[in-house]
């Protein structure tokens, strides 16, 4: 945890235990995190350790039951769109609204007015290769554009941190590599934080300036990567596939207790 | 085209039919629309009740304040109980029991409660208006896709601002039917409360015409009355399918 960084996020031995039927379930335990300005942060862990609820959290839509998090200095209390901007797995766009007014959603509920609203979400479009699509309704547009529409959606809002669940994770593959692409180029011209959730190796080192391996639940954070290599990157240069090699043997075994 | 050709023909065997028995029937019990058509031109012109505009004012109003009443209240309780989920896994079976109970049975103590004139017309309306109301609502929300209520809530929305721009938007579809039924419904609780018992409105008239055996001008009254149900569920139906037009 190196406060060089300029801690934007700090989360301070942070855990969440939920009640379920069958018994009370501990999703994470005692994590801590510091996270910098303009980092690419990714977390990666087996299913169900507890990363969503990590980024729930930051989000202030999960209350912690002990530890704290902070973000800009000042302790997490619920949903301010103002410093955190989120993107889910599953795009939640509103049926009712076009694209172009799905974007604008972020700023309506923090009571911009129509016309800049507007103006902001139909600038955010081109960029997100929406040009033409403004007036579609979310069933006229395929799987990568509702997820480029909820990331405009969090763009608008113009929030320091962007808050990433597995926003390609429902995407094919070539798909996926695609948005990775985009998705470097946006941060790169933005310098926004970015915490991100992936299950996908490639896309961790592809994108990210640092890794955090979590444990099986209850989720702890087992290992932090360092990932200094400039963008774009190739899979095939011996940095990449040493770090890579230690990235699968760290998962793997988390994995496999995850399994069992 | 060929739909309207067949109402057509339908009405005028209707009216054809009612013409012939109505010629064979006792002339008090029964009226041919021969006879009607003089009545519901005198009741028109206001000769034989000139106080018809009145009434049908009067009833209007009450409709209207019976409707205001149950909408608001039937989205408050529908809401309330589907955002709770205790408050409606415990309300929302009693709910649903009680609007089986034909609602005819409480008027006797509305009465009581309200007396002879409007308040008891307005609760009779309410009373009728408010269940399908508050069970469309009640369905409508079980419809919320959970996970746009937290995207809204992410991006800074309230409980307010939840109901207006994820729920209501998400059960219009739903809500749209429950208010067409609530007004039918108060319509009609409005208009059966003024048969029942009241002093003035379209209920007391037609109650005046059927008691005196004024029988053209009862079926003049109710014509009147079929008009003014016809024209709100119209005005419904069309609110309906702009409704439709905007989710879809």
């Amino acid at each position: 945890m190196t406060a060089s960084r300029g801690e934007l996020i700090a989360i301070e031995g942070v855990s969440k235990r939920y009640l379920t039927t069958s018994g009370p379930v501990d999703a994470l335990r005692d994590v801590s995190l510091a996270v910098g300005e303009s980092e690419f942060f990714t977390l990666i862990g087996p299913s169900g350790c507890g990363k969503s609820t990590l980024l729930g959290m930051l989000g202030g839509l999960v209350m912690p039951d002990a530890g704290r998090l902070l973000v800009d200095g000042a302790p997490v209390a619920g949903p301010d769109p103002r410093h955190v901007a989120t993107v889910f797995q599953d795009p939640g766009l509103f049926p009712w609204r076009t694209a172009l007014e799905n974007v604008e959603l972020g700023l309506e509920l923090q009571g911009v007015a129509a016309a800049r609203r507007r103006r902001v979400a139909e600038e955010l479009l081109a960029p997100l290769g929406l040009a033409g699509f403004a007036a579609k309704y979310p069933r006229e547009l395929s799987g990568g554009m509702k997820q480029r529409v909820a990331i405009g959606r969090a763009l608008a809002i113009d929030a320091k941190i962007l808050l990433m669940d597995e926003p390609f994770g429902a995407l094919d593959e070539q798909t996926r590599l695609l948005m990775g692409e985009w998705l470097l180029d946006i941060w790169r011209r933005t310098r926004k934080t970015i915490i991100f959730i992936t299950h996908s190796l490639h896309e961790a080192l592809l994108l990210s300036t640092r890794v955090a391996v979590m444990t099986a639940r209850p989720g702890r954070i087992k290992a932090v990567l360092e990932l200094p290599m400039e963008h774009p990157r190739s899979m095939e240069s011996p940095e990449m596939v040493a770090l890579r090699a230690k990235l699968w043997s760290e998962i793997r075994e988390e994995s496999l207790r995850a399994m069992q | 085209m060929k739909v309207a050709l067949l109402r057509f023909g339908l009405l005028a065997a209707v009216l054809a039919v009612w013409e012939l028995a109505g010629r064979a029937a006792n002339p008090l019990l029964a009226v041919p629309p021969s006879a009607v058509l003089p009545a519901l031109r005198d009741l028109l012109l206001l000769r034989s009740y000139p106080d018809l505009p009145a009434s049908l004012w009067l009833t209007v109003r009450e409709i209207t304040a019976a409707y205001a009443l149950a909408v608001a209240a039937g989205l408050a309780t529908g809401l309330a109980l589907g955002m709770y989920r205790l408050a409606g896994r415990t309300w929302g079976p009693m709910l649903a029991a009680l609007y089986a109970v034909p609602a005819v049975v409480w008027y006797p103590s509305l009465m009581l409660f309200f007396g002879l004139d409007v308040a008891s017309k307005i609760a009779f309306g309410f009373l009728l208006g408010f269940f399908p109301i508050t069970l469309a609502v009640l369905a409508g929300v079980r419809q919320v896709n959970p996970h746009l209520v937290t995207v809204a809530r992410a991006y800074g929305a309230g409980t307010l601002a939840v109901i207006r721009r994820v729920m209501l938007p998400s059960m219009l579809f739903t809500l749209v039917g429950g208010l067409r039924t609530g007004l039918a419904l108060c319509v009609i609780g409005v208009i059966v409360g003024e048969i029942l018992g009241a002093k003035a409105g379209m209920g007391a008239l037609i109650n005046h015409a059927y008691g005196l055996l004024r029988t053209a001008d009862y079926v003049a009254l109710v014509l009147v009355t079929l008009a003014l149900v016809v024209g709100s569920d119209v005005l419904a139906s069309l609110l309906e399918r702009r409704a439709r037009a905007w989710t879809e």
